[in-house]
């Protein structure tokens, strides 16, 4: 019975009568299945750096940074996190341009979202650069490697998807209905911001 | 319910709450560590 209005209500809006076909869930939708999943694969996987970050600090007790005088750029990657956080906000400036058919505002968004991005990882890169000790130097520096490339591998894949998004917004694939290639990113761009948000406090601040 | 996997405007939401409790928890616990 139930199967059945819910099957009506999807029949209203695709035109198709009758129950969904044998590989189509009637609770919930595929898009929705599919994030879900990735995302739950992703909190694993940081969770396992994060895992041998807190083995280090709290059950071995070992110190954290500054180790042999080298302290983390903590100034220069709270500006990094300003600059990745503020990458959010293009992004949803660039989906409500999406919403409301404001092509300028999609195009100007996503595009300063990419260059933000990419902003973030010159600096990383940068850092690492300048830093002065490298993963195989000692535990904590590689979990410090492991955790912020982990993150900034995940930017970069960001940043891809962000440059098909731009490359079709300029092109003029989205509508006000259809701009699910922008809301996808977005959704992936805004998971990355998160999760920089719990490794600079914990790696950088804490 | 906020749910951050339905739509980018949730998940851009749940990020702002993210960022707010972070702030709180690190001023709480830096500010601990000065006593």
């Amino acid at each position: 019975m139930e199967s059945a209005s819910i099957a009506a209500g999807h029949g209203a809006h695709d035109e198709h009568h009758g129950p969904p076909a044998a590989n189509v869930s009637s609770r919930v939708e595929a898009q929705f299945l599919g994030m879900l999943l990735f995302i739950i694969s992703e909190i694993m996987l940081f969770g396992a750096f994060f895992t041998a970050y807190f083995f280090i600090r709290v059950v071995a007790g070992d110190e954290w940074f500054p180790i042999d005088g080298i302290s983390l750029p903590k100034a220069v990657a709270g500006v990094n996190t300003a600059i990745l956080i503020s990458s959010s906000f293009t992004m949803h400036w660039a989906l409500e341009g999406a919403r409301n058919e404001n092509r300028n505002a999609l195009c100007v968004g996503l595009l300063t979202t990419f260059l933000l991005g990419l902003t973030f990882l010159t600096v990383q890169v940068n850092e690492y650069v300048h830093i002065g000790f490298s993963p195989q130097d000692h535990a904590q520096g590689s979990i410090f490697y492991g955790l912020t490339g982990l993150h900034g591998c995940h930017v970069f894949i960001g940043l891809t998807l962000l440059s098909f998004a731009t490359i079709r917004a300029f092109r003029g694939h989205f509508t006000a209905k259809e701009h699910r290639g922008v809301e996808v990113p977005g959704i992936y761009w805004h998971f990355v911001d998160v999760m920089w948000i719990f490794v600079y406090s914990t790696v950088y601040l804490l | 319910m906020l749910n951050p996997l339905r739509s980018e405007q949730e998940a851009f939401r749940f990020l702002l709450y993210v960022a707010a409790v972070a702030a709180v928890v690190v001023g709480l616990v830096l500010l601990i560590r000065a006593l």
